[in-house]
């Protein structure tokens, strides 16, 4: 057979792709009109979003590859990243980690805005004990709409950006294992975001986050915004957990054993593990239910042979890894950073490594502490209640992981650093809290409340996001080659730390106090502490402000070049120069230490970048 | 022996590298497959135990024609099976080229008997816990069979002496591991939708 020399012409881009997208909505929800088997748009809005999701695709140039093998023509090579310069290579697809990193990074900040946004109008609501400024009807599907963009972004906020752009260079690889999955898994991103945002037209989704049944069968098409914008998460976590996972595994450098993976590659690998696993029973989850609400089958209708327990399973056997997901990479950063800042090695790698592991696997087994409040058999209630206890070991040998690494350190307080310790403080108060829920006397009684609202936004916000705060000050002046300015760091810091703790440390109050959450109204009692927690929120969304602020000076203003190693380093990714090569290394450098060798007299440097020609994998 | 340049060296390397990567890839996205199709099967069993309003399977609903069933899975096991062989041929054989064509007959035929049974069930998809449960797995299995015969197609196409797929031929071996995989879902559906349910 002879091979063509055709190509697809079609110019790939993402204006291409919003073209190509709107005509594709419309005739979506055209043919689901037309074979839609119930009398409601649900069919139609669902395949409008898949078909215009598909299209986007196709128009941005991922369907160029399938398709020119399928008309057998010779496959088009997509840029080689070393041709690959200028500002354009951030708005097209792109094959090299480095842009897709950068790419995620803006993608998600500009979401973590929007999500703050959402939470700034919920707050602003709840400066009064009546539903006046927001009526429930528009509170509930704002909650909705905070809940999931803020879940999709921290599932992604370290992965994304930190994890692409890093984890080859502290591996010693020139590459990812499978780009066009790296790159497929950003450009998921913002059609998923664009119909999660769409669901406002819809009237949002009821359900917040947890899309129960049977409110979320009887919810209005902006329930199908959640199911098709939820999919897509769970495509971008699985594709991206199978490209960092076959890189960790098959692209590290000579010497690069699994003894000397630095942690936040550790914390990478394992939360990369509980995405593949968990997103896709949640996919599963979500087309029962849009076949349910297009269909009118009765996956989780109780009177039609269905069971709305069923989605409790489900969801939640995905939605509790899903909460290690966001805190595994961002203990990754902890005990990455702490011990070069600390100047010591890190106290217990191997132990710490387990305590990663650890942590992963008990999360396969707690699910159902959720259930509690909602009929699980009381027998199944101690098995659960335990092994959510249970996950407090792992979760505290981390920390004794990095306390160990602090003890009688000689400590640079740099911006990192504070968030790092700023991260332990909050953490805890979030983990004990976490263990007053898993005890089923307490969590019946607290579940619905803003106790456990407190918690979880002391575990995400407080853990998470200030891990992602300490990993942007630390790591941004490699990717992006400009210091951020540490004076405005510093304020930022302290502003957020107390803002975040004046906003969430008295919702523990109220919630012992019983103020349920998700209810537009409460008891005029609590009009006071309620309207602290308002204004802290808002000199915490201010923080952010800060952050976003220290960008722009210090990216358009200053401009004051990052060296090659600002922070005197060992890790492999601080070796090489600053902006990093379009390959890396010129060579798949030679690991002959471990990167915490702090402190220790003669110790070896951590790689030989001559290296040797051509590629190795394995270790 | 001629000896070899640096380049090719490493060019070697890089395809030695290649296959060992979409090896790893292939058997990370057969354990996503497994937990994804599992959650199916739960979704069977736990609907199935609590039979709700006795509407598990409702008055005159039973699996369809066995017949249909067996075609189906005797089919997804042919295209499996035939590309399997194809795949541990030697690179560019004749072997190569007729078990990848007979591989994608078979593909296409099993997506045409699913697809037709599906639209002949002889029950209503409102019809219960089961019509739902079997709707959802066999569409969810049919999809992916359709993705993975359109892929298929894509290593017929490419089957000239340019085409990648004799080029690395590992790489499509480990495509050999999905067919499997799919014809093993397909073996485990048939016996849960015809003979458990």
């Amino acid at each position: 057979m002879v091979v063509s020399e055709r190509r697809l012409s079609l110019p790939n881009n993402p204006i291409t792709g919003i073209v190509l997208a709107i005509p594709a909505y419309f005739f979506g929800v055209w043919l689901g009109t037309l074979f839609g088997l119930i009398d409601d748009q649900n069919t139609g809005v669902i395949l409008g979003y898949l078909f215009a999701t598909v299209a986007f695709l196709a128009g941005v140039g991922f369907l160029n590859y399938p398709l020119e093998r399928l008309f057998g023509w010779r496959v088009t090579p997509i840029s080689d990243p070393a041709e690959n310069r200028g500002i354009g290579r951030f708005l097209r697809l792109s094959l090299d980690h480095k842009v897709i990193g950068l790419q995620y990074l803006v993608t998600i900040l500009l979401m973590l805005l929007l999500g703050g946004i959402g939470a700034m109008l919920i707050r602003t609501s709840l400066l009064v004990p009546d539903a006046s400024i927001t009526p429930p009807g528009n509170y509930i599907p704002l909650i909705g709409l905070h809940s999931v963009m803020m879940i999709f972004i921290t599932s992604a906020v370290i992965v994304g950006p930190f994890g692409n752009y890093l984890v080859p260079l502290m591996i010693g690889a020139r590459r990812m294992a499978f780009p066009r999955l790296e790159a497929l898994s950003f450009w998921v991103v913002p059609p998923a975001a664009v119909i999660l945002a769409a669901a406002t037209f819809w009237g949002g989704f009821p359900t917040g986050w947890t899309g129960y049944p049977p409110l979320s069968e009887q919810a209005s098409q902006g329930m199908d915004s959640y199911i098709v914008g939820f999919t897509l998460i769970a495509v971008a976590l699985v594709t991206s957990a199978v490209n960092m996972l076959a890189t960790i595994i098959g692209l590290r450098a000579p010497g690069m054993t699994w003894t000397r993976l630095p942690m936040f590659v550790w914390g990478i690998f394992t939360t990369s593990i509980l995405g593949l696993l968990a997103a896709p029973v949640l996919a599963a989850a979500l087309v029962m239910l849009a076949m349910d609400r297009s269909l009118n089958t009765s996956f989780f209708l109780a009177s039609n042979g269905g069971s709305n327990y069923l989605w409790e399973n489900l969801f939640w056997f995905f939605g509790h890894p899903e909460v290690y997901i966001f805190i595994l990479p961002a203990f990754g950063i902890i005990m990455e950073i702490v011990p070069h800042f600390a100047r010591k090695p890190l106290w217990g790698y191997r132990t710490g490594v387990v305590g990663l592991f650890g942590v992963a696997l008990l999360s396969w087994f707690v699910w159902q502490h959720h259930l509690f409040v909602s009929g699980i058999a009381p027998v199944l209630r101690p098995f659960y209640m335990l092994s959510t206890e249970l996950i407090s070991i792992p979760t505290g040998i981390i920390f004794l992981v990095t306390l160990g690494t602090l003890w009688r350190a000689r400590v640079w307080f740099t911006v990192p650093m504070l968030f790092c310790l700023g991260f332990l403080f909050n953490f805890l108060i979030g983990g004990i809290s976490g263990v007053f829920l898993s005890d089923v006397p307490t969590d019946v009684t607290l579940h619905g409340s803003y106790f456990s609202m407190a918690h979880f936004h002391y575990t995400i916000m407080g853990g998470e996001i200030f891990a992602l705060m300490a990993a942007a000050y630390y790591w941004l002046p490699k990717m992006t080659g400009k210091m951020l300015s540490p004076t405005i760091g510093r304020v930022h810091f302290w502003t957020m730390f107390l803002a975040f703790n004046s906003t969430f440390f008295p919702l523990f109050i109220v919630g012992l106090l019983n103020m349920p959450r998700r209810v537009s109204t409460y008891d005029p009692a609590l009009v006071g502490l309620n309207r602290w927690v308002t204004v802290s929120a808002y000199v915490l969304f201010g923080s952010m402000v800060l952050f976003a602020a220290n960008l722009i000076y210090s990216w358009f203003f200053v401009s004051r070049p990052a060296l090659a190693n600002p922070w005197h380093a060992r890790s492999l990714e601080w070796q090489v120069p600053t902006p990093v090569p379009a390959r890396n290394f010129d060579r798949v450098p030679v690991i002959v230490a471990g990167p915490y060798d702090y402190g220790i007299p003669n110790a070896r440097p951590v790689a030989d970048l001559g290296g040797i020609v051509g590629v190795t994998g394995g270790g | 022996m001629a000896v070899r340049t640096r380049v090719e060296a490493a060019a070697d390397a890089e395809a030695l590298l290649d296959t060992r990567l979409v090896a790893i890839g292939t058997w990370l996205f057969l354990g996503a497959e497994i937990f994804f199709f599992a959650a199916w099967w739960f979704a069977f069993f736990y609907l199935r135990a609590q039979d709700n309003n006795q509407a598990w399977k409702a008055q005159g609903v039973g699996p369809p024609s066995k017949g249909y069933g067996t075609a189906v899975m005797i089919l997804a096991i042919g295209m499996a099976f035939s590309y399997v062989i194809a795949a541990g041929q030697p690179a560019r054989t004749l072997w190569f080229r007729i078990f990848t064509p007979m591989a994608l007959v078979y593909g296409i035929a099993t997506c045409l008997f699913q697809g037709y049974e599906m639209w002949h069930l002889g029950f209503g998809l409102t019809q219960g816990g089961y019509a739902s449960v079997f709707a959802g797995l066999s569409g969810s299995w049919l999809i992916q069979v359709l993705l993975a015969t359109g892929w298929l197609a894509s290593i017929v196409m490419q089957t000239g002496p340019a085409g990648d797929t004799i080029a690395r031929r590992k790489p499509a071996g480990s495509f050999g591991w999905i067919l499997l995989f799919l014809a093993a879902v397909g073996v485990i559906n048939y016996v849960l939708l015809y003979f458990v349910a």
